[in-house]
């Protein structure tokens, strides 16, 4: 059977050949390795970095969703004039107030109580967390609407200062470099703040 | 008279600055301007060769600065064009014997006499690359359809920008292989466009004529016949300010691919 096979689909690649030669193009290889390395090597972002990002966006995220942390894509794309920074994640369900106001509030003691292995504790006791919600989420009611159950959410954090210098605007054509310095440490300083801010919001609402 | 100061560079070495020099050069000298090549690979010199000049130089650009000649004398003619001319580099010196104002100094001094001065850089970006962008306002960047090219060329692109003397910078993509772009096995000029995102301002096919014309020391625009020569003289007319479409470099159709564009006709009317 082996041999037909063979035989088979060396007769096939014969009448198609241009199918082939898509598929195995090296082309979009190179092209796509390209588009990779060059972002690192413009923004000077290491694939530590980004891993590391990847890290902290997920705990950051997982207090206000159920996700498929596997699947979680960071990557860079071009688009036009700006770099974008994109982050595809599976969501499996949101999670309901309850549940967040307590991952914040865990988050927050864990914080306290020790700083340095913060990351793995806030991971575990969020894996925990959400291991029990949903536990007692089949257990009450299935309170979610069927609509947020799995849907793939792309968040765009785009670049916001590729304008900033007007000054050097001049001749020269302007190439997606500028925004250089900008996607990486003001999305984590950003999500940060906004991640604080909650949190003492949610002391204040615990408080009264 | 203030003549345009043109740096050729690419970062990585062997995709052809020096060959893209000696052929723009020559085919703006053919359209009757006035140009000097000047060669900044010191040590490394090559272009005295393309131009098959190799014979008649005596002073380089290091006895210009050390001052043993006038810069006059170490101008050496073509020997078809009395338009182009070249300042050869040193071959017993390195990198070190010339620093950027000397060479911003040079550039100041060619560009009073001449309309253009083209600067074949080294590769690299180190003291090399930084003396011969020096003078320069305008850059050339040299690159193939390959991955380290295109990477490298992004890099220079990079310190071109951080130039403020740069005024425009400009990619010219060399021994484009049309072939292997069909079979999706080279990044196409739109990719390498798209990927760099910098104006393009010419396509250069691979061309074997090139090997023999570096052979016999001569700028393969001299050759009225070839793709390559063609190619360049419509970068020299575009460096003019003239729009001359890109060059179409699809290769002819072959019988087989004729007969399967009569088919496709005649089902698409069925």
């Amino acid at each position: 059977m082996g041999l037909f096979s063979d035989i088979y689909n060396t007769v096939a690649r014969f009448f198609r050949p241009q199918e082939d030669q898509v598929e195995g193009a090296s082309k979009a290889v190179a092209a796509n390795r390209l588009k990779l390395v060059l972002m690192q090597d413009r923004t000077n972002l290491t694939p530590k970095i980004l891993e590391q990002m990847r890290g902290e966006l997920i705990d950051l995220l997982s207090k206000y969703l159920e996700m498929d942390k596997e699947l979680l894509e960071l990557n860079f794309e071009q688009e036009g004039e700006q770099v974008a920074l994109m982050l595809s994640i599976p969501v499996i369900r949101a999670k309901d107030e309850d549940e967040i106001e307590e991952a914040l509030k865990s988050a927050q003691t864990a914080e306290s109580e020790d700083d340095t292995d913060e990351d793995k504790d806030d991971e575990a006791e969020n894996d925990e967390e959400q291991k029990n919600n949903v536990q007692e989420e089949s257990q009450e009611s299935l309170t979610d609407t069927p609509s947020e159950s799995e849907c793939e959410t792309e968040c765009e954090l785009k670049s916001e200062s590729t304008q900033n210098s007007d000054s050097e605007k001049t001749a020269k054509p302007k190439r997606k470099t500028s925004s250089k310095k900008v996607t990486k440490p003001e999305g984590i300083e950003d999500s940060e703040a906004d991640n604080t801010n909650l949190v003492q919001e949610t002391e204040e609402t615990n408080v009264n | 008279m203030t003549g345009r100061v043109i740096v050729i560079t690419s970062g990585k070495g062997g995709v052809g600055k020096t060959t893209t020099s000696a052929n723009i050069g020559t085919a703006l000298a053919k359209e009757g301007y006035k140009v000097v090549l000047i060669d900044t690979d010191l040590g490394l010199r090559n272009l005295d060769l393309l131009l098959g000049l190799e014979n008649r130089i005596v002073y380089t650009i290091v006895d210009v600065i050390e001052e043993r000649c006038k810069l006059k004398q170490a101008l050496v003619k073509d020997k078809k064009n009395p338009n182009l001319s070249l300042l050869a580099a040193a071959q017993t010196r390195d990198k070190s014997a010339v620093n950027a104002e000397q060479l911003k100094d040079i550039c100041d001094k060619l560009k009073e006499k001449n309309d253009f001065v083209l600067i074949d850089c080294p590769a690299g970006i180190e003291q090399g690359f930084q003396n011969a962008v020096a003078g320069a306002s305008e850059a050339i960047v040299v690159t193939t359809p390959e991955m380290s090219a295109i990477r490298d060329a992004d890099r220079i692109i990079g310190l071109l920008e951080a130039k403020e003397e740069i005024k425009s910078y400009k990619l010219l993509l060399n021994r484009v292989r049309p072939s292997l772009i069909k079979s999706n096995d080279m990044m196409s000029v739109d990719d390498v466009v798209e990927i760099l995102s910098c104006p393009l301002i010419g396509i250069i096919p691979e061309d074997t004529g090139i090997i023999t014309s570096t052979n016999k020391g001569e700028p393969i625009v001299n050759d009225e016949n070839a793709m390559a020569g063609k190619a360049y003289r419509n970068v020299a007319q575009r460096i003019l300010g003239e729009e001359v479409p890109f060059l179409n470099l699809d290769e002819p159709k072959g019988f087989m691919a004729k007969i399967k564009d009569v088919f496709a006709k005649l089902k698409a009317k069925v």
